[in-house]
């Protein structure tokens, strides 16, 4: 099967993709059923909001039922710690994930072009190694790495850990978007070529801007691994730094109090920054993981 | 001459390797390469943290590990946990797709419910459930409130707390395998489904004769991934069970890998078993790989 | 057209990057020495918790660097244990001073730096027992805690019929009957998922008695191979652990309790005994508590078992800028009467500091622990808190997670309490460097 056939089943598939979702009405027996799974689904998750927002006193003895006095008394208490957990957390893994994932994406982008489109050994080796990254459990790396990052001065640095993230990242994106590359004919490239521009031009203004939906679901995934990772921010960043969001959440939880409230409310105000940005991408994000699924 | 210049494609431009490949290449093998070989060269040795003294040692430490009752305890813990990891959310995820299949706002809104799980952070996700499922927690004091007089240990029975932990990693990748089946779903040209029902065939054969062969790809991807990160779980083990209760009963390979090299300081092992366990993922996935492009072919 | 917009798009991600970029910049970087002239810079690992916030560290802090010129302590904030110390030395990250011990392990290795007993007895230090590896001190023992204790309901015994706390094991065993027949939980045992360590402090309590107060070395001989775990005193202790769980004389929702849970199932009259350390003291007042007591766990003989321990914290690293500098800060730090004060009302803390005078106004579940280390003291009759010392005698490393699990094995009855002592001895030589 050649690129340009594929390109056609795929184009043809996604343009029935909205005329499915017009055709299709769900009937009331449906909706019942969807409506009371969904609910129980989620019920652990609806827990968490509501008892972020109840007292300490009424977590305990009505633990699964909303109460009439509601209080913000958790959200300010985490806001307002005097050691500030919450807010360098924010600060750190806003300047982590957003410049890690951005990094990596267009990294991962342009290695996946240079790997599909070049048939020389370099870009047969790189396809062969670069997946084995995704198959890294980190726990197996970790002492190694914490060694390496000390002698090159790395540690306890933001810097340090971003320059982690983005070389983590790489594998599953260039996974992500080779898969979706190979569906982009090779002519759109050879016309803008015979223009005259260079490598760099054709791929910033014909490749990229094709490689969007599949680009929204590597920064949604890759965003939300940097994002709640645990282990890797506990050991690198160190304790003189302070922490990401997560490893804070982690410190709220550990200590030998059970301030639930707190934790809870912690725990919805860590995930706010992430959910915003899920809702905001997606709609390409569905559409990239279309992309790589029916074409691997 | 001039004109084959201007013809030249991109990829033939010293300028791509250099430009495309190579940065990202030297940060994968110094940060991801490197490490992964250091691992393998101190598995080789006795080091350990709480001893001034490492010494080669060989295989010494595989030999160890293939003889240790708890590592292969470990060891299938770790494979149940992955199995749970496959079938769970995968028939979970089909089942709910299909459900979801519609259009509306409700059903939008209920396919962005079922995600929200996948974008928290493993930590707050066993936190949650451990609420649950503790011995007083909701879930029995509502089958008390039902009658149930006795109701199980969930996280306290060594018999059951190991499915506990399968469950709720289960539960965190529904919502990507319901996202991934329904835009699997939604792609199946109509034209197929409509030739099929004036063929006389039901729901049920509709979807095994038409739906299920085309989202074969889909399924095989998220078996793979799935099964990966089956084999990798460990925040919800450190939080919600600590590898028990009792000895090593919920206790996976990336738990024992951390215990063993980073809290009891035995390095040269923790690196041993590190290796095995990358060694074993690897295996796994280039065979599933494998089925997964013949699967391909036969499209 | 379309290519302008993608332009734009770009640049707006190239600013993003570059703005937050520039935000690394400012917090990246180990913590420089700053300091001036001739000012030190410090580092301070210090673990915040309820008890002991950011406000009581940096106070503290404030008040010993105020005896101590020319130092400037930078407050750094992380775990306080010694898997954590580790690691920090392994990344180069490990600061100046350790508030909380970490020393067995790191001190053998030539880590830390030695502290002399002449300059431990000018600052007021009177306690040279406790946490000395190999004989030498690497951290300064002011605050003494009693691991465990058993603090009792009062209230439920008396609705019991008992109307005092047991003398020895058959007195307990009886009330525990008596408790049980009045539909009372005798004992609150357990501890869950990260907090599965709670649930030693049973068995930590029965050696003691059993093991200890007939032995106070057995865990010096244990580490030399003198005794093994198997020897029948041991087993012995294993088995009434056992035994009390299997009557069914713990609570039974307490084995996937959190530490915070389990505390405050007790202080909520949930069973009426509860073995814990004596920092639980601190716990009880805080809650205005009065119907609280508390004993040493029984042995059959009739004696009971107040096993005790000196935080030896103020670990100092060998490789400080300033190693004088940072012991003798260390040791204004660890004896300045208000952070011993603090230690007092926040964490039960017994003072050994010489001269030291407890402050009016701590709570009586905390005079009755100290009645009970004083009379112990005074008796010679207290022994080594085994499962939490820190120096010579301490369990090896490694070796109480995987005991924490093999007790929780004991406890459900899925390991008989000899196959749980022979476990324990085939980790513990494994786990002996």
């Amino acid at each position: 099967m050649t690129a340009e056939a594929g390109v056609g089943h795929r184009t043809s598939g996604r343009r029935q993709l909205a005329s499915q979702i017009e055709a299709g009405r769900a009937g009331p027996a449906r909706t019942l059923i969807a409506l009371i799974l969904t609910a129980v689904f989620i019920y652990p998750i609806y827990l968490v909001v509501l008892n972020a927002f109840k007292t300490q006193d009424a977590i305990y003895r009505y633990p699964g039922l909303p109460t009439l006095s509601l209080t913000w008394r958790n959200f300010v208490d985490v806001l307002t710690r005097p050691d500030g957990l919450f807010w360098t957390g924010l600060i750190n893994s806003v300047q982590i994930t957003v410049v890690g994932t951005l990094l990596s994406t267009v990294l991962a982008a342009m290695m996946a072009h240079y790997i599909v489109r070049s048939t020389g050994w370099f870009a047969k080796m790189l396809w062969v190694v670069i997946p084995l990254g995704v198959m890294i459990p980190p726990a197996t790396t970790l002492l190694p790495l914490l060694r390496m990052m000390r002698d090159l001065g790395l540690i306890g640095s933001v810097f340090g850990l971003i320059v982690l993230y983005v070389a983590g990242s790489l594998p599953f994106g260039v996974l992500v978007f080779t898969g979706f590359m190979r569906t982009i004919p090779k002519e759109l490239e050879e016309a803008a070529a015979m223009d005259g521009a260079g490598p760099v031009r054709t791929f910033w203004s014909i490749v990229f801007p094709l490689l969007r939906p599949a680009g929204a679901s590597v920064v949604i995934f890759i965003a939300v691994g940097l994002w709640n990772d645990f282990i890797t921010p506990l050991i690198i960043l160190g304790p003189a730094n302070g922490s990401t969001i997560t490893v804070g959440m982690y410190r709220q939880i550990s200590e030998h109090v059970s301030n639930y409230g707190a934790v809870f409310a912690y725990m919805v105000l860590a995930t706010i920054p992430i959910l915003v940005l899920f809702i905001f991408m997606q709609k390409h994000f569905v559409k990239g993981l279309l992309g790589g699924a029916t074409k691997g | 001459m001039q004109m084959q210049n201007k013809y030249r494609l991109a990829p033939r431009n010293p300028l791509h390797v250099l430009l495309f490949a190579v940065p990202g290449a030297v940060l994968y093998a110094v940060f991801v390469l490197w490490p992964l070989l250091l691992a393998l060269w101190s598995s080789f040795t006795d080091e350990d943290a709480y001893r001034l003294t490492t010494s080669f040692v060989g295989f010494d430490n595989y030999g160890r590990l293939f003889t240790d009752p708890a590592y292969l305890q470990t060891l299938r813990n770790t494979v149940i946990l992955a199995l749970i990891c496959i079938v769970v959310p995968n028939a979970l995820g089909l089942g709910i797709a299909v459900l979801l299949d519609r259009a509306g706002w409700a059903f939008n809104v209920m396919r962005a419910v079922f995600f929200i799980p996948v974008i928290l952070s493993s930590v707050v996700v066993a936190v949650i459930w451990q609420q649950m499922l503790k011995d007083d927690g909701l879930i029995n004091a509502s089958l008390r409130a039902f009658g149930v007089a006795d109701p199980p240990g969930w996280l306290s029975d060594p018999s059951l707390a190991l499915y506990s932990v399968g469950w709720i990693t289960a539960w965190q990748a529904v919502g990507t395998c319901v996202v991934l089946y329904l835009a699997g779903l939604q792609s199946i040209p109509k034209e197929l489904l409509e030739a099929a029902s004036i063929d006389g065939a039901g729901p049920v054969r509709r979807f095994r004769a038409v739906t299920w062969p085309l989202l074969a790809p889909s399924v095989t991807i998220m078996t793979v991934l799935s099964m990966i990160g089956g084999f990798k779980i460990y925040d919800q083990v450190k939080v919600m069970t600590n590898g028990g209760p009792g000895v090593g009963t919920t206790s996976t390979l990336a738990f024992d890998v951390v215990r063993t090299g980073i809290d009891a300081g035995a390095v040269g092992y923790g690196a041993a078993k590190a290796a095995a366990m990358f060694f074993m993922i690897a295996a796994i996935s280039l065979l599933a790989i494998r089925v997964m492009r013949r699967r391909e072919v036969d499209l | 057209m379309r290519t302008r917009r993608r332009t734009k798009q770009f640049v707006l991600a190239a600013t993003v990057a570059a703005w937050a970029l520039a935000l690394t910049g400012c917090t990246a970087g180990v913590a420089e020495p700053s300091g001036s002239g001739d000012e030190v810079s410090l580092t301070f690992l210090v673990s915040e918790t309820p008890n002991l916030t950011a406000q009581y560290w940096d106070d503290a802090i404030a008040r010993a660097s105020e005896k101590v010129p020319g130092v400037t302590i930078k407050k750094v904030v992380g775990e306080n244990t010694p898997a954590y110390a580790q690691q920090l030395f392994a990344s180069g990250q490990a600061p100046d001073i350790f508030a909380t011990g970490i020393a067995n392990g790191l001190a053998q290795k030539g880590m830390l730096a030695e502290y002399t007993r002449d300059e431990m007895e000018k600052a007021g230090v009177t306690d040279f027992t406790s946490g000395t590896i190999n004989g030498k001190f690497y951290g300064v023992a002011v605050g003494a805690q009693a691991i465990p204790l058993v603090y009792y309901n009062k209230d439920l015994f008396t609705k019991a019929g008992i109307s005092d706390a047991p003398k020895t094991y058959a007195e307990l065993l009886d009330d525990c009957a008596k408790l049980k027949a009045a539909g009372i939980t005798p004992f609150e045992i357990g501890g869950g998922g990260k907090d599965t360590w709670a649930t030693n402090f049973a068995l930590a309590s029965a050696v003691a008695a059993d093991v200890l107060t007939v032995d106070p070395g057995w865990f010096l001989k244990r580490a030399k191979g003198e005794v093994k775990f198997s020897d029948r005193v041991f087993v012995g202790a294993a088995k009434k652990v056992q035994d009390l769980t299997q009557n069914g004389y713990g609570d039974k929702a307490a084995m996937t309790r959190s530490y915070a849970d389990l505390e405050q199932a007790f202080l909520g009259g949930k069973a009426a005994m509860y073995p814990m350390g004596s920092w639980f003291a601190a716990a009880a007042d805080k809650a205005k508590l009065t119907n609280i007591g508390v004993f040493g766990w029984p042995s059959d003989a009739g004696k009971s078992a107040v096993p005790t321990v000196s935080g030896s914290g103020m670990n100092v690293n060998a490789k400080s800028k300033n190693v004088e500098l940072a012991k003798k800060w260390s040791l204004a730090f660890a004896t300045d009467k208000q952070n011993r004060d603090l230690g007092v009302i926040t964490d039960g803390d017994i003072v050994t500091v010489k001269d030291y005078e407890i402050p009016g106004n701590v709570g009586a579940v905390y005079k009755e622990t100290v009645k009970a280390y004083d009379a112990a003291l005074a008796a010679g009759a207290t022994v080594p808190a085994w499962a939490n010392i820190t120096g010579d005698g301490a369990l090896p490393p490694g070796f109480s997670d995987l005991m924490t699990a093999a007790n929780v094995d004991l406890l459900t009855g899925k390991k008989t309490p000899a196959q749980f002592a022979q476990y324990l001895d085939q980790k513990y030589a494994a786990a002996q460097k």
